[in-house]
């Protein structure tokens, strides 16, 4: 009896440390001094034209509220750095993620506000880490398998969908 | 010829009285059951309620009253108006629900492309005809937002420290300048149509479909009660099943009875 009692107290003490889980872990503007070494250039903005929004939309699954898009830009040499901070919804709030796109495939991938309750574990780097070097393919898929974190499925979908997003909006201004 | 008043069979009458009893909660239970399974294919998550009676029989009202700002422009000649409101964590082009709040709202003014809107740490950007533009984190520059005004029709932003900032056209940058010349927005206060409209808007967003039907199958509409209700129509609906299985097999045994008698005592 007492046994079961430690282990009802110790699950209990487990399930508020993971509802506490979430929250700010960077915020935005740290993000980005950090990638550019407190260096940052100015922002640029990317309007959102009608091909654009549909490529969104399909990747997402529903319309994308807003009509254009920030981001920082730093080109050196042949090398071209992009940040991109996206949110999107895992189950019912936003998730704010940061993406570091280098000549076309991400260099980084940092989870900067976690919203909801569960699936928080997309944080960790074991996770993010399996973005690093991805690439869009010809069909819009990302070139690099992500795998998924049992319990945070659609935290892992949303971090998965920015990922693409990122990919397709650093596309469109290296055509510029 | 026996005057024996034809023997009624008990689990057959109640059978019936049971069922016609339970029929409108059965009913009631199935049509919100088969929505319930189909959620998505109905957008019961997606539609809200905008009925006055439901919305009261709910008691959604809100907390407390709405921050408005009147923005006022001229673009291409044409004189526009509008009021941004922020309610319940919602914000509000004229009667729309644009966008969820999760920070104050210090002001909003028409600049010379957008409309835009102070939060704490944020400013959201708008177009005249309502459409969301952008959310904008401000902390790379500023944060602790107070005032917002208006200066050369470029929004200002005053902080605690303070300190004075001016965007550029674009809404990208942003410039310290003194505080010299700059119109500050004021709260507005609503009429008493411009409120009606506004709670109409607020409460169409304060009811989801899904929730009523839910409420409907398990009987938390109808109060504490109703709860025991649908319990009543679940007990109901088990009682049809074994009482129909009853009287079922009752009349086939009774059928097989008469079979066998007329086979064998016809000549009686």
């Amino acid at each position: 009896m007492k046994k079961l009692l430690h282990t009802i107290l110790l699950f209990i003490c487990l399930s508020s440390v993971n509802a506490q889980a979430g929250g700010v872990y960077q915020k935005p503007d740290e993000f980005i001094n950090q990638v550019f070494n407190n260096n940052p250039p100015k922002a640029e903005v990317l309007w959102l034209n009608k091909d654009l929004k549909k490529q969104i939309t399909d990747i997402l699954d529903h319309k994308y509220n807003g009509l254009r898009i920030r981001y920082w830009q730093q080109s050196e040499n042949s090398n071209r750095k992009s940040v991109w901070i996206l949110d999107e919804i895992g189950k019912e709030k936003p998730i704010t993620t940061g993406f570091v796109i280098n000549n076309g495939q991400i260099e980084l991938v940092k989870v900067l506000v976690f919203r909801e309750s569960r699936g928080w574990e997309v944080r960790h780097d074991f996770f993010t880490d399996q973005f690093k070097q991805a690439r869009l393919n010809s069909d819009h898929n990302l070139s690099r398998s992500i795998d998924n974190i049992s319990g945070a499925t659609l935290s892992v979908r949303a971090v998965r969908k920015l990922a693409k997003i990122a990919l397709i909006l650093d596309m469109e201004i290296s055509k510029k | 010829m026996s005057n024996r008043k034809p023997k009624r069979f008990t689990a057959f009458l109640w059978h019936r009285r049971v069922g016609l009893l339970a029929l409108v909660l059965i009913i009631i239970l199935s049509i919100t059951g088969i929505m319930l399974n189909h959620t998505e294919e109905f957008d019961l998550d997606g539609t809200f309620v905008d009925n006055t009676w439901l919305l009261k029989w709910y008691g959604i009202e809100p907390d407390d009253e709405p921050v408005s700002y009147r923005v006022e422009n001229q673009r291409n000649g044409k004189q526009s108006s509008h009021i941004i409101s922020s309610w319940q964590q919602q914000l509000f082009f004229d009667n729309t629900a644009i966008t969820k709040l999760e920070q104050n709202i210090h002001g909003a003014i028409g600049a010379e492309q957008f409309i835009v809107v102070a939060l704490d740490d944020e400013i959201i950007l708008l177009s005249y005809e309502g459409e969301f533009i952008e959310r904008v984190s401000t902390s790379i520059s500023f944060s602790d937002i107070q005032r917002l005004g208006i200066k050369y029709k470029r929004p200002v932003i005053e902080t605690s420290e303070p300190l004075y900032y001016m965007a550029d056209e674009h809404i990208l940058d942003w410039d310290v300048i003194i505080n010299e010349d700059i119109e500050w927005t004021v709260p507005y206060t609503l009429n008493e149509n411009e409120y009606q409209q506004l709670l109409i808007a607020y409460r169409g967003n304060g009811l989801k479909l899904e929730r009523v039907i839910l409420d409907l199958h398990s009987g938390r509409i109808f109060g504490q009660w109703g709860i025991y209700l649908m319990d009543a129509a679940a007990i109901a609906l088990l009682w049809l099943s074994l009482s129909g299985l009853w009287v079922w097999s009752s009349r086939r045994r009774k059928m097989r009875k008469k079979k066998h008698y007329q086979k064998h005592h016809r000549n009686l």
